[in-house]
């Protein structure tokens, strides 16, 4: 066996307890930051379809702004902006931050997936005397949600990879955890390859969840 | 059963309907035609209300409609609409699409919905898919769904946008089977269709409307065989 695979073995071995522990945080921040931004993204999204010019606004100054600067600041404004008069927690600041910054997204995902509803199916639902409130729920949303699992589905991924991002404010998740072994073993290359060797596990893992997910959505219409 | 008053309706700087009059009786069958873009498809969807007059007034049942101080949803809920395209509910069956808005609209329980609901597909001839989803479904089956979700509100009237248009030529006949046998029940409808076969046989009217103006409006007999108008001559040479 060549050298250098050895030696990524014998990192992979020494250092998996921490890694699966970091893993854990890993998947915690990415489960805050997905669910939070779901939740601000359909906010967002119908404040923009909401036909009130205000709500329009507020939505468009969120998502010009989050989507105007770097997520990094993001975490780091939150982290020590916010803990001038609160002290947050790390994990709590980068979570919220993950969430923020993906509700931007997200909620450009939901107003394009409920635009994108055939209006035919709105008049049909309005012709039976449906009102306005009752059409969005029983027929556009259940369709648009269907429209949206795949772009959602990428932007979880982005997601977990972009939580790598809040090693910078100290959370011990994979990538803090690789920083340090890198520099306390002086094998910063074998031990990056095992981390970019567990973001592609978890990645794939996600993606195969996720096409199991939409096949079943498949079936279930066909 | 609809009045139609001086109906105008403007997209932007385009006048689609320039001062339509149409009184449509209880039970009676009228066929709108013309080419297209005469106005004809607009004119239906103002009397459900899908397009809002510029001008004029729409009675129905008796009822003058204020589209500001109406509850516009319980109007619609009385006038049946089909559209070319169908509009399905694609994430639903096709029971489920029939029952949808009798227990949503008119809070019927769901066994009392799902009865009436399997009567009238079984009346369009679908009462074996009842439980498949619409992307199952030939065209035909799609429209005659279509018509039985109308059916399940029990509408006072009936409006059809060009049902047929959207279907392969072996399909049309199915679709306009369950329409003519709606009229002979005494159904009450207002038909827009480029199926002449059908305004010759079904329809108690047919009016025609050119450039936003109804220019003929007379028995199916004296519409083909003695037309008033030169426009309504040329149009049906062109399409017979």
């Amino acid at each position: 066996m060549p050298e250098i695979l050895v030696t990524v073995y014998d990192v992979l071995m020494r250092t998996y307890p921490g890694f699966l522990e970091a893993t854990l945080v890993t998947l915690q921040l990415t489960a805050v930051g997905v669910i939070l931004g779901t939740l601000i993204g359909l906010i967002f999204a119908l404040m923009k379809i909401s036909g009130s010019k205000i709500l329009q606004g507020i939505a468009n100054l969120y998502i010009t702004v989050i989507r105007g600067t770097p997520l990094i600041v993001q975490i780091m404004f939150l982290y020590f902006g916010i803990s001038e008069i609160y002290a947050m927690p790390g994990f709590w600041a980068g979570a919220i931050a993950l969430g923020v910054h993906n509700g931007a997204y997200i909620a450009e995902i939901f107003r394009g997936a409920i635009q994108g509803v055939d209006p035919g199916q709105r008049e049909a639902s309005m012709s039976l005397g449906m009102n306005r409130k009752q059409t969005m729920q029983r027929i556009v949303f259940p369709q648009a949600l269907r429209r949206s699992i795949p772009p959602l589905g990428n932007q979880f991924i982005i997601t977990l990879k972009d939580s790598s991002l809040v090693y910078i404010i100290g959370v011990a998740e994979i990538f803090s955890l690789a920083n340090r072994e890198a520099a306390q073993s002086f094998q910063p290359f074998e031990t990056f390859l095992v981390v970019a060797l567990y973001y592609l596990a978890l990645v794939m893992i996600f993606t195969f969840l996720l096409r199991l997910y939409e096949n079943k959505l498949d079936v279930d219409k066909a | 059963m609809i009045i139609g008053e001086n109906i105008h309706k403007s997209f932007g700087d385009l006048e689609v309907l320039k001062g339509v009059d149409l009184h449509v009786k209880p039970q009676e069958v009228v066929v709108l035609v013309g080419v297209s873009g005469s106005g004809k498809s607009t004119l239906l969807r103002c009397f459900n209300f899908l397009e809002l007059i510029n001008e004029g007034k729409i009675t129905i049942d008796g009822h003058t409609i204020d589209p500001k101080k109406e509850n516009l949803a319980k109007v619609r809920a009385e006038v049946g609409m089909v559209f070319q395209h169908f509009n399905l509910f694609p994430h639903k069956t096709v029971l489920e699409n029939v029952i949808e808005a009798p227990l949503i609209v008119k809070r019927q329980k769901r066994a009392e919905a799902e009865k009436k609901g399997r009567e009238l597909l079984e009346k369009v001839g679908l009462a074996d898919k009842a439980d498949v989803y619409p992307s199952k479904l030939s065209g035909g089956q799609k429209q005659r769904v279509a018509i039985a979700r109308s059916l399940a509100m029990e509408p006072k009237v009936m409006l059809f946008d060009e049902p047929t248009s959207a279907l392969d030529p072996e399909l049309v006949s199915e679709v306009l089977q369950v329409m003519k046998q709606l009229a002979e029940e005494g159904m009450t409808m207002v038909v827009v269709t480029h199926e002449m076969k059908f305004a010759k046989e079904v329809a108690d009217r047919i009016i025609m409307i050119d450039q936003g103006k109804i220019i003929e409006s007379a028995d199916p007999k004296t519409f083909f065989e003695n037309p008033k108008h030169e426009r309504t001559r040329q149009f049906i040479q062109m399409v017979e």
